[in-house]
Protein backbone atom coordinates (compact mmCIF):
# COMPACT_ATOMS: atom_id res chain seq x y z
CA UNK A 1 0.00 0.00 0.00
CA UNK A 2 1.54 3.37 -0.96
CA UNK A 3 2.27 5.77 1.90
CA UNK A 4 0.82 9.29 1.39
CA UNK A 5 3.47 11.95 2.07
CA UNK A 6 2.76 15.36 0.48
CA UNK A 7 6.04 17.08 1.42
CA UNK A 8 7.86 19.77 -0.61
CA UNK A 9 11.27 18.49 -1.71
CA UNK A 10 14.38 19.52 -3.64
CA UNK A 11 14.85 17.87 -7.03
CA UNK A 12 17.68 17.53 -9.51
CA UNK A 13 16.37 17.68 -13.07
CA UNK A 14 17.67 18.02 -16.61
CA UNK A 15 15.80 19.91 -19.30
CA UNK A 16 16.57 18.25 -22.61
CA UNK A 17 16.03 19.83 -26.01
CA UNK A 18 12.72 18.90 -27.58
CA UNK A 19 11.30 17.20 -24.49
CA UNK A 20 7.95 18.27 -23.14
CA UNK A 21 8.95 17.67 -19.52
CA UNK A 22 12.22 17.73 -17.58
CA UNK A 23 13.99 14.47 -16.69
CA UNK A 24 14.02 13.85 -12.97
CA UNK A 25 17.43 12.52 -11.92
CA UNK A 26 17.39 12.65 -8.14
CA UNK A 27 15.56 14.16 -5.18
CA UNK A 28 16.19 14.55 -1.50
CA UNK A 29 13.78 13.70 1.28
CA UNK A 30 14.41 13.43 5.02
CA UNK A 31 18.11 14.24 4.57
CA UNK A 32 18.58 11.40 2.10
CA UNK A 33 19.29 11.52 -1.63
CA UNK A 34 17.28 9.22 -3.91
CA UNK A 35 18.69 8.59 -7.39
CA UNK A 36 15.96 7.86 -9.89
CA UNK A 37 16.73 4.56 -11.59
CA UNK A 38 13.64 4.53 -13.81
CA UNK A 39 10.87 6.92 -14.82
CA UNK A 40 7.80 4.74 -15.18
CA UNK A 41 5.23 7.26 -16.36
CA UNK A 42 4.80 11.02 -16.55
CA UNK A 43 1.44 12.66 -17.06
CA UNK A 44 -0.03 16.13 -16.75
CA UNK A 45 -2.97 17.29 -14.66
CA UNK A 46 -4.55 20.71 -14.85
CA UNK A 47 -6.20 22.66 -12.12
CA UNK A 48 -7.36 25.97 -13.52
CA UNK A 49 -4.38 27.65 -15.14
CA UNK A 50 -1.84 25.52 -13.31
CA UNK A 51 -0.41 22.43 -14.96
CA UNK A 52 1.07 19.79 -12.72
CA UNK A 53 3.38 17.09 -14.02
CA UNK A 54 3.05 13.85 -12.12
CA UNK A 55 6.12 11.60 -12.12
CA UNK A 56 5.88 7.91 -11.23
CA UNK A 57 9.49 6.85 -10.67
CA UNK A 58 11.56 4.07 -9.11
CA UNK A 59 14.67 4.57 -7.02
CA UNK A 60 16.20 1.17 -6.44
CA UNK A 61 13.50 -1.08 -4.97
CA UNK A 62 11.27 1.82 -3.88
CA UNK A 63 8.65 3.58 -5.98
CA UNK A 64 7.57 7.20 -5.69
CA UNK A 65 5.04 9.63 -7.07
CA UNK A 66 6.18 13.26 -7.33
CA UNK A 67 4.33 16.36 -8.47
CA UNK A 68 5.84 19.36 -10.23
CA UNK A 69 3.88 22.61 -10.12
CA UNK A 70 5.02 24.00 -13.48
CA UNK A 71 3.86 27.53 -12.64
CA UNK A 72 5.82 27.85 -9.43
CA UNK A 73 8.54 25.28 -10.18
CA UNK A 74 7.81 23.47 -6.91
CA UNK A 75 8.30 19.74 -6.38
CA UNK A 76 6.27 17.71 -3.91
CA UNK A 77 6.77 14.09 -2.91
CA UNK A 78 3.25 12.67 -2.93
CA UNK A 79 3.58 8.93 -2.33
CA UNK A 80 6.11 6.27 -1.49
CA UNK A 81 5.70 2.53 -2.02
CA UNK A 82 8.47 0.57 -0.34
CA UNK A 83 9.77 -2.25 -2.55
CA UNK A 84 8.81 -5.85 -1.81
CA UNK B 1 -5.02 -1.30 -55.08
CA UNK B 2 -7.31 -2.64 -52.33
CA UNK B 3 -7.44 -0.55 -49.16
CA UNK B 4 -5.18 -1.41 -46.24
CA UNK B 5 -6.84 -0.62 -42.93
CA UNK B 6 -5.08 -1.10 -39.62
CA UNK B 7 -7.02 -1.40 -36.37
CA UNK B 8 -4.91 -0.64 -33.32
CA UNK B 9 -6.23 -1.73 -29.93
CA UNK B 10 -4.31 -1.15 -26.70
CA UNK B 11 -4.18 -4.30 -24.55
CA UNK B 12 -5.99 -4.11 -21.17
CA UNK B 13 -5.39 -0.40 -21.49
CA UNK B 14 -6.24 1.24 -18.15
CA UNK B 15 -4.80 -1.67 -16.20
CA UNK B 16 -1.59 -1.68 -18.29
CA UNK B 17 -1.09 2.06 -17.72
CA UNK B 18 -1.51 1.53 -13.97
CA UNK B 19 0.98 -1.35 -14.05
CA UNK B 20 3.40 0.83 -15.98
CA UNK B 21 3.10 3.66 -13.42
CA UNK B 22 3.19 1.38 -10.38
CA UNK B 23 5.75 -1.46 -10.69
CA UNK B 24 4.44 -3.33 -7.59
CA UNK B 25 1.24 -4.03 -9.59
CA UNK B 26 3.06 -5.76 -12.43
CA UNK B 27 2.37 -9.44 -12.89
CA UNK B 28 -0.59 -9.26 -10.48
CA UNK B 29 -4.32 -9.50 -11.21
CA UNK B 30 -5.64 -5.95 -10.91
CA UNK B 31 -8.99 -4.30 -11.52
CA UNK B 32 -9.37 -0.58 -12.21
CA UNK B 33 -12.38 0.96 -10.55
CA UNK B 34 -13.77 4.39 -9.69
CA UNK B 35 -14.43 3.77 -6.03
CA UNK B 36 -13.20 0.51 -4.51
CA UNK B 37 -16.43 -0.39 -2.71
CA UNK B 38 -18.30 -3.65 -3.08
CA UNK B 39 -21.13 -1.93 -4.98
CA UNK B 40 -18.83 -0.47 -7.66
CA UNK B 41 -18.00 -2.08 -10.94
CA UNK B 42 -14.57 -2.73 -12.44
CA UNK B 43 -13.92 -0.88 -15.68
CA UNK B 44 -10.74 -2.69 -16.72
CA UNK B 45 -8.83 -5.81 -15.76
CA UNK B 46 -5.16 -6.62 -16.23
CA UNK B 47 -4.31 -9.56 -18.46
CA UNK B 48 -3.47 -11.58 -15.31
CA UNK B 49 -7.02 -10.97 -14.06
CA UNK B 50 -8.57 -11.74 -17.43
CA UNK B 51 -7.45 -15.35 -16.98
CA UNK B 52 -10.33 -15.63 -14.51
CA UNK B 53 -12.75 -14.84 -17.33
CA UNK B 54 -13.56 -11.32 -16.14
CA UNK B 55 -14.93 -8.66 -18.45
CA UNK B 56 -15.32 -4.91 -17.98
CA UNK B 57 -18.39 -4.08 -15.91
CA UNK B 58 -18.04 -6.96 -13.44
CA UNK B 59 -19.15 -5.85 -9.93
CA UNK B 60 -16.37 -5.60 -7.34
CA UNK B 61 -18.07 -8.10 -5.00
CA UNK B 62 -18.28 -10.71 -7.75
CA UNK B 63 -14.68 -10.18 -8.88
CA UNK B 64 -13.35 -10.50 -5.31
CA UNK B 65 -15.38 -13.65 -4.77
CA UNK B 66 -13.88 -15.29 -7.85
CA UNK B 67 -10.38 -13.91 -7.35
CA UNK B 68 -9.63 -12.93 -3.71
CA UNK B 69 -6.09 -11.81 -4.70
CA UNK B 70 -7.46 -9.19 -7.08
CA UNK B 71 -5.91 -5.77 -6.37
CA UNK B 72 -8.37 -2.89 -6.75
CA UNK B 73 -6.76 0.22 -8.19
CA UNK B 74 -8.47 3.63 -8.42
CA UNK B 75 -8.48 4.89 -12.00
CA UNK B 76 -6.51 7.92 -13.18
CA UNK B 77 -8.25 9.31 -16.31
CA UNK B 78 -5.50 11.92 -16.81
CA UNK B 79 -2.91 9.14 -17.11
CA UNK B 80 -4.91 7.41 -19.82
CA UNK B 81 -5.62 10.60 -21.77
CA UNK B 82 -1.95 11.62 -21.63
CA UNK B 83 -0.80 8.17 -22.78
CA UNK B 84 -3.32 8.25 -25.63
CA UNK B 85 -2.08 11.68 -26.71
CA UNK B 86 1.47 10.30 -26.80
CA UNK B 87 0.70 7.27 -28.90
CA UNK B 88 -1.45 9.33 -31.28
CA UNK B 89 1.51 11.66 -31.83
CA UNK B 90 3.50 8.61 -32.96
CA UNK B 91 0.70 7.33 -35.22
CA UNK B 92 0.30 10.73 -36.89
CA UNK B 93 3.81 10.29 -38.25
CA UNK B 94 2.54 7.33 -40.28
CA UNK B 95 -0.67 8.70 -41.77
CA UNK B 96 -3.15 11.55 -41.51
CA UNK B 97 -5.94 9.07 -42.31
CA UNK B 98 -6.38 8.31 -38.64
CA UNK B 99 -9.71 7.73 -36.94
CA UNK B 100 -9.70 7.98 -33.14
CA UNK B 101 -12.39 5.43 -32.37
CA UNK B 102 -12.03 5.59 -28.57
CA UNK B 103 -9.39 6.32 -25.96
CA UNK B 104 -7.63 3.02 -26.73
CA UNK B 105 -8.65 2.19 -30.29
CA UNK B 106 -7.60 3.74 -33.58
CA UNK B 107 -8.19 2.94 -37.23
CA UNK B 108 -5.58 3.93 -39.82
CA UNK B 109 -5.79 3.85 -43.59
CA UNK B 110 -2.23 3.05 -44.66
CA UNK B 111 -2.96 2.14 -48.28
CA UNK B 112 -0.57 4.81 -49.55
CA UNK B 113 1.97 4.75 -46.73
CA UNK B 114 2.58 1.05 -45.98
CA UNK B 115 5.03 0.63 -48.87
CA UNK B 116 7.40 3.22 -47.41
CA UNK B 117 7.70 1.17 -44.21
CA UNK B 118 8.33 -2.21 -45.85
CA UNK B 119 4.64 -3.18 -45.94
CA UNK B 120 1.79 -3.09 -43.43
CA UNK B 121 3.11 -5.94 -41.27
CA UNK B 122 6.58 -4.41 -40.90
CA UNK B 123 4.94 -1.08 -40.14
CA UNK B 124 2.78 -2.66 -37.44
CA UNK B 125 5.82 -4.21 -35.75
CA UNK B 126 7.63 -0.88 -35.98
CA UNK B 127 4.69 0.84 -34.25
CA UNK B 128 4.74 -1.77 -31.47
CA UNK B 129 8.48 -1.23 -30.97
CA UNK B 130 8.11 2.56 -30.84
CA UNK B 131 5.21 2.31 -28.39
CA UNK B 132 7.40 0.15 -26.15
CA UNK B 133 10.16 2.78 -26.19
CA UNK B 134 7.86 5.78 -25.72
CA UNK B 135 5.23 4.43 -23.32
CA UNK B 136 7.01 1.70 -21.38
CA UNK B 137 7.15 -2.08 -21.56
CA UNK B 138 3.79 -2.73 -19.84
CA UNK B 139 1.72 -0.79 -22.36
CA UNK B 140 1.31 -3.02 -25.39
CA UNK B 141 -0.92 -2.95 -28.44
CA UNK B 142 -2.45 -5.39 -30.91
CA UNK B 143 -2.87 -4.50 -34.56
CA UNK B 144 -5.26 -6.08 -37.04
CA UNK B 145 -4.77 -5.52 -40.78
CA UNK B 146 -7.48 -6.04 -43.38
CA UNK B 147 -9.17 -4.31 -46.29
CA UNK B 148 -11.85 -2.71 -44.07
CA UNK B 149 -12.46 -1.50 -40.53
CA UNK B 150 -14.80 -4.26 -39.38
CA UNK B 151 -12.50 -7.06 -40.52
CA UNK B 152 -9.33 -5.35 -39.24
CA UNK B 153 -10.92 -5.16 -35.79
CA UNK B 154 -12.17 -8.73 -36.04
CA UNK B 155 -8.84 -10.26 -37.03
CA UNK B 156 -6.94 -8.28 -34.38
CA UNK B 157 -9.07 -9.91 -31.64
CA UNK B 158 -7.55 -13.29 -32.50
CA UNK B 159 -3.99 -12.02 -31.94
CA UNK B 160 -4.35 -10.33 -28.53
CA UNK B 161 -2.28 -9.40 -26.61
CA UNK B 162 0.70 -7.71 -28.26
CA UNK B 163 0.16 -9.35 -31.65
CA UNK B 164 -0.22 -8.47 -35.29
CA UNK B 165 -2.98 -10.17 -37.29
CA UNK B 166 -3.44 -9.98 -41.05
CA UNK B 167 -6.52 -11.07 -42.95
CA UNK B 168 -5.46 -12.32 -46.40
CA UNK B 169 -8.10 -12.62 -49.12
CA UNK B 170 -7.76 -16.41 -49.20
CA UNK B 171 -8.49 -16.61 -45.44
CA UNK B 172 -11.71 -14.61 -45.67
CA UNK B 173 -14.13 -17.53 -46.43
CA UNK B 174 -12.85 -19.46 -43.41
CA UNK B 175 -13.21 -16.40 -41.16
CA UNK B 176 -16.78 -15.85 -42.37
CA UNK B 177 -17.59 -19.51 -41.71
CA UNK B 178 -16.36 -19.56 -38.11
CA UNK B 179 -17.26 -16.07 -36.88
CA UNK B 180 -20.53 -15.72 -34.93
CA UNK B 181 -22.49 -12.64 -35.95
CA UNK B 182 -22.28 -11.24 -32.40
CA UNK B 183 -18.48 -10.97 -32.66
CA UNK B 184 -18.73 -8.18 -35.19
CA UNK B 185 -18.45 -4.56 -34.10
CA UNK B 186 -21.77 -2.97 -35.06
CA UNK B 187 -23.90 -6.04 -34.33
CA UNK B 188 -25.18 -5.73 -30.77
CA UNK B 189 -26.90 -8.37 -28.59
CA UNK B 190 -30.43 -7.43 -29.73
CA UNK B 191 -29.58 -7.64 -33.45
CA UNK B 192 -27.68 -10.87 -32.77
CA UNK B 193 -30.76 -12.34 -31.10
CA UNK B 194 -33.00 -11.35 -34.02
CA UNK B 195 -30.50 -12.79 -36.50
CA UNK B 196 -30.31 -16.05 -34.53
CA UNK B 197 -34.12 -16.25 -34.59
CA UNK B 198 -33.87 -16.08 -38.38
CA UNK B 199 -31.40 -18.98 -38.27
CA UNK B 200 -28.40 -16.75 -38.97
CA UNK B 201 -25.53 -17.63 -36.66
CA UNK B 202 -22.30 -16.99 -38.58
CA UNK B 203 -21.18 -14.32 -41.02
CA UNK B 204 -21.36 -16.87 -43.82
CA UNK B 205 -25.05 -17.46 -42.98
CA UNK B 206 -25.52 -13.70 -43.19
CA UNK B 207 -23.97 -13.59 -46.67
CA UNK B 208 -26.24 -16.38 -47.92
CA UNK B 209 -29.50 -14.70 -46.87
CA UNK B 210 -31.25 -12.74 -49.66
CA UNK B 211 -30.64 -9.02 -49.42
CA UNK B 212 -34.37 -8.35 -49.71
CA UNK B 213 -35.05 -10.32 -46.53
CA UNK B 214 -32.40 -8.43 -44.55
CA UNK B 215 -33.68 -5.15 -45.91
CA UNK B 216 -37.22 -6.04 -44.93
CA UNK B 217 -36.18 -7.05 -41.40
CA UNK B 218 -33.60 -4.35 -40.64
CA UNK B 219 -34.13 -1.55 -43.15
CA UNK B 220 -31.01 0.21 -44.47
CA UNK B 221 -28.98 -1.47 -41.71
CA UNK B 222 -29.74 -4.76 -43.49
CA UNK B 223 -27.51 -3.62 -46.37
CA UNK B 224 -24.60 -3.23 -43.96
CA UNK B 225 -25.26 -6.71 -42.56
CA UNK B 226 -25.40 -8.21 -46.03
CA UNK B 227 -22.10 -6.54 -47.06
CA UNK B 228 -20.34 -7.86 -43.97
CA UNK B 229 -21.72 -11.34 -44.64
CA UNK B 230 -20.26 -11.17 -48.16
CA UNK B 231 -16.86 -10.09 -46.83
CA UNK B 232 -17.23 -6.49 -47.97
CA UNK B 233 -16.86 -3.67 -45.49
CA UNK B 234 -18.75 -0.48 -46.35
CA UNK B 235 -17.77 1.42 -43.19
CA UNK B 236 -15.82 4.56 -44.12
CA UNK B 237 -12.86 5.77 -42.09
CA UNK B 238 -13.49 9.20 -40.56
CA UNK B 239 -10.12 10.98 -40.14
CA UNK B 240 -9.59 12.99 -36.96
CA UNK B 241 -9.41 16.12 -39.08
CA UNK B 242 -13.01 15.63 -40.18
CA UNK B 243 -14.74 14.76 -36.93
CA UNK B 244 -18.44 15.62 -37.26
CA UNK B 245 -19.92 18.14 -34.81
CA UNK B 246 -21.53 16.71 -31.65
CA UNK B 247 -25.18 15.69 -31.87
CA UNK B 248 -25.78 16.04 -28.15
CA UNK B 249 -23.99 16.78 -24.89
CA UNK B 250 -24.93 14.74 -21.84
CA UNK B 251 -23.96 13.30 -18.50
CA UNK B 252 -25.33 10.51 -16.35
CA UNK B 253 -24.41 9.32 -12.90
CA UNK B 254 -24.96 6.12 -10.98
CA UNK B 255 -25.73 7.09 -7.42
CA UNK B 256 -24.33 5.49 -4.27
CA UNK B 257 -27.00 4.38 -1.74
CA UNK B 258 -26.59 7.49 0.43
CA UNK B 259 -27.65 9.76 -2.48
CA UNK B 260 -30.63 7.81 -3.77
CA UNK B 261 -33.39 9.76 -2.03
CA UNK B 262 -35.08 11.89 -4.67
CA UNK B 263 -34.22 15.30 -3.12
CA UNK B 264 -30.51 14.40 -2.98
CA UNK B 265 -30.61 12.86 -6.45
CA UNK B 266 -32.04 16.14 -7.73
CA UNK B 267 -29.00 17.96 -6.32
CA UNK B 268 -26.77 15.62 -8.30
CA UNK B 269 -28.95 16.20 -11.38
CA UNK B 270 -28.57 19.94 -10.92
CA UNK B 271 -24.79 19.51 -10.82
CA UNK B 272 -24.95 17.42 -14.01
CA UNK B 273 -26.98 20.17 -15.71
CA UNK B 274 -24.26 22.68 -14.78
CA UNK B 275 -21.60 20.38 -16.21
CA UNK B 276 -23.55 19.84 -19.43
CA UNK B 277 -24.10 23.59 -19.83
CA UNK B 278 -20.41 24.29 -19.16
CA UNK B 279 -19.34 21.80 -21.81
CA UNK B 280 -21.81 23.27 -24.31
CA UNK B 281 -20.44 26.77 -23.73
CA UNK B 282 -16.90 25.50 -24.17
CA UNK B 283 -17.89 23.85 -27.45
CA UNK B 284 -19.83 26.96 -28.54
CA UNK B 285 -23.25 25.30 -28.85
CA UNK B 286 -26.73 25.98 -27.56
CA UNK B 287 -29.36 23.24 -27.52
CA UNK B 288 -33.08 23.01 -27.88
CA UNK B 289 -34.03 19.50 -26.76
CA UNK B 290 -33.49 18.49 -23.14
CA UNK B 291 -33.65 14.79 -22.34
CA UNK B 292 -33.83 13.71 -18.71
CA UNK B 293 -34.08 10.24 -17.19
CA UNK B 294 -33.65 8.21 -14.04
CA UNK B 295 -33.63 4.62 -12.88
CA UNK B 296 -36.21 3.91 -10.20
CA UNK B 297 -34.90 1.99 -7.17
CA UNK B 298 -31.69 0.00 -7.42
CA UNK B 299 -32.72 -2.28 -10.28
CA UNK B 300 -35.93 -0.65 -11.49
CA UNK B 301 -36.79 0.42 -15.02
CA UNK B 302 -35.27 3.49 -16.64
CA UNK B 303 -37.79 6.28 -17.16
CA UNK B 304 -36.98 9.17 -19.49
CA UNK B 305 -38.67 11.94 -21.43
CA UNK B 306 -37.61 14.92 -23.44
CA UNK B 307 -38.84 18.46 -23.82
CA UNK B 308 -38.22 21.16 -26.39
CA UNK B 309 -37.21 24.61 -25.20
CA UNK B 310 -38.81 27.69 -26.69
CA UNK B 311 -35.36 29.24 -27.11
CA UNK B 312 -32.12 27.22 -27.43
CA UNK B 313 -29.94 27.55 -24.34
CA UNK B 314 -26.54 26.79 -22.81
CA UNK B 315 -27.61 27.82 -19.30
CA UNK B 316 -27.49 25.24 -16.49
CA UNK B 317 -30.51 26.76 -14.77
CA UNK B 318 -32.66 26.58 -17.91
CA UNK B 319 -31.62 22.96 -18.48
CA UNK B 320 -32.41 22.05 -14.88
CA UNK B 321 -35.81 23.74 -15.03
CA UNK B 322 -36.55 21.70 -18.17
CA UNK B 323 -35.56 18.55 -16.24
CA UNK B 324 -37.92 19.52 -13.43
CA UNK B 325 -40.71 19.99 -15.97
CA UNK B 326 -39.95 16.53 -17.39
CA UNK B 327 -39.93 14.90 -13.96
CA UNK B 328 -43.27 16.57 -13.15
CA UNK B 329 -44.98 14.79 -16.05
CA UNK B 330 -43.42 11.37 -15.49
CA UNK B 331 -46.37 9.57 -13.85
CA UNK B 332 -44.65 7.52 -11.15
CA UNK B 333 -42.09 9.59 -9.34
CA UNK B 334 -40.18 7.14 -7.12
CA UNK B 335 -38.80 8.00 -3.69
CA UNK B 336 -35.45 6.44 -4.60
CA UNK B 337 -33.42 6.53 -7.81
CA UNK B 338 -30.09 4.85 -8.58
CA UNK B 339 -29.16 6.74 -11.73
CA UNK B 340 -29.85 10.21 -13.11
CA UNK B 341 -29.12 11.40 -16.63
CA UNK B 342 -29.46 14.58 -18.63
CA UNK B 343 -28.53 15.41 -22.21
CA UNK B 344 -29.15 18.31 -24.53
CA UNK B 345 -29.60 17.74 -28.25
CA UNK B 346 -30.75 19.61 -31.32
CA UNK B 347 -27.55 21.65 -31.05
CA UNK B 348 -26.91 24.87 -32.92
CA UNK B 349 -23.68 26.84 -33.01
CA UNK B 350 -24.19 29.82 -30.75
CA UNK B 351 -22.61 32.23 -33.25
CA UNK B 352 -25.43 31.44 -35.69
CA UNK B 353 -28.03 32.85 -33.32
CA UNK B 354 -28.96 36.54 -33.19
CA UNK B 355 -27.79 38.48 -30.14
CA UNK B 356 -30.05 38.13 -27.11
CA UNK B 357 -32.63 40.85 -26.85
CA UNK B 358 -33.41 41.25 -23.17
CA UNK B 359 -31.08 42.62 -20.52
CA UNK B 360 -31.87 39.75 -18.11
CA UNK B 361 -30.67 37.19 -20.73
CA UNK B 362 -27.55 39.23 -21.43
CA UNK B 363 -26.88 39.33 -17.69
CA UNK B 364 -27.14 35.49 -17.50
CA UNK B 365 -24.71 35.19 -20.40
CA UNK B 366 -22.24 37.48 -18.67
CA UNK B 367 -22.64 35.57 -15.41
CA UNK B 368 -22.01 32.21 -17.14
CA UNK B 369 -18.99 33.69 -18.94
CA UNK B 370 -17.58 34.94 -15.62
CA UNK B 371 -18.10 31.53 -13.97
CA UNK B 372 -16.38 29.81 -16.90
CA UNK B 373 -13.41 32.18 -16.68
CA UNK B 374 -13.04 31.59 -12.93
CA UNK B 375 -13.14 27.81 -13.46
CA UNK B 376 -10.66 28.00 -16.34
CA UNK B 377 -8.26 29.97 -14.20
CA UNK B 378 -8.63 28.42 -10.76
CA UNK B 379 -10.05 24.96 -11.43
CA UNK B 380 -13.49 23.39 -11.82
CA UNK B 381 -14.19 23.41 -8.07
CA UNK B 382 -13.25 27.07 -7.57
CA UNK B 383 -16.84 28.28 -7.88
CA UNK B 384 -19.81 26.02 -7.22
CA UNK B 385 -23.51 26.30 -6.63
CA UNK B 386 -24.24 26.33 -2.90
CA UNK B 387 -26.55 23.31 -3.11
CA UNK B 388 -23.72 21.14 -4.46
CA UNK B 389 -22.07 21.33 -1.02
CA UNK B 390 -25.00 19.39 0.41
CA UNK B 391 -23.88 16.19 -1.32
CA UNK B 392 -20.49 14.61 -0.89
CA UNK B 393 -18.32 14.45 -4.03
CA UNK B 394 -18.97 11.50 -6.27
CA UNK B 395 -16.23 9.21 -7.52
CA UNK B 396 -14.45 10.55 -10.59
CA UNK B 397 -15.32 9.13 -13.98
CA UNK B 398 -12.89 6.45 -15.12
CA UNK B 399 -14.43 5.83 -18.50
CA UNK B 400 -12.95 5.55 -21.94
CA UNK B 401 -13.79 8.78 -23.68
CA UNK B 402 -11.68 11.65 -24.84
CA UNK B 403 -12.51 15.24 -24.06
CA UNK B 404 -14.10 16.85 -27.12
CA UNK B 405 -12.05 19.99 -26.63
CA UNK B 406 -8.88 18.01 -27.10
CA UNK B 407 -6.67 19.62 -29.70
CA UNK B 408 -4.51 17.50 -31.96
Amino acid sequence: MPEQIGTPIDALVIYRRGQTHPNLHAFSWQMRRYDVSRTNLVHAEREGETTYLIYAVSAGQDHFELRLDTRLGRWTLEERDVGR
Amino acid sequence: MSPLIVHLDMDSYFASVEQQAQPPLRGRPIGVTGRPTERSIITAFSREAKRYGFHAGTPVWEALKRCPDLVLVPGHPERYIETTKRFLEILKEYTAQLEVYSIDEVFMDVTQEAGRHGGAIAMAHEIQRRFGEALGPCITTTLGIASGKVFAKLIGKHFKPNGVGVLHDEDLPDLLRRTPVGDVCGIGPRIEKRLNQLGIRTLRDLGEIPESLLRREFGVYGLFLRSIGCGRDPTPLVPYTEVPPPKSVGHSKSLPPELRDMPLALLVLRDLCEQVAGRMRKLGYVGRTVHCGFRAGSIGPHAAKQITLAVPSDDGDVIYQACEAILAVIPSRPKEVSNVAVSVGNLIEKVRLPDVLFEEDRRRDRLNGAVDRIRDRYGSQAIRRGSSFLVKPLAPHVGGFLPETWEF
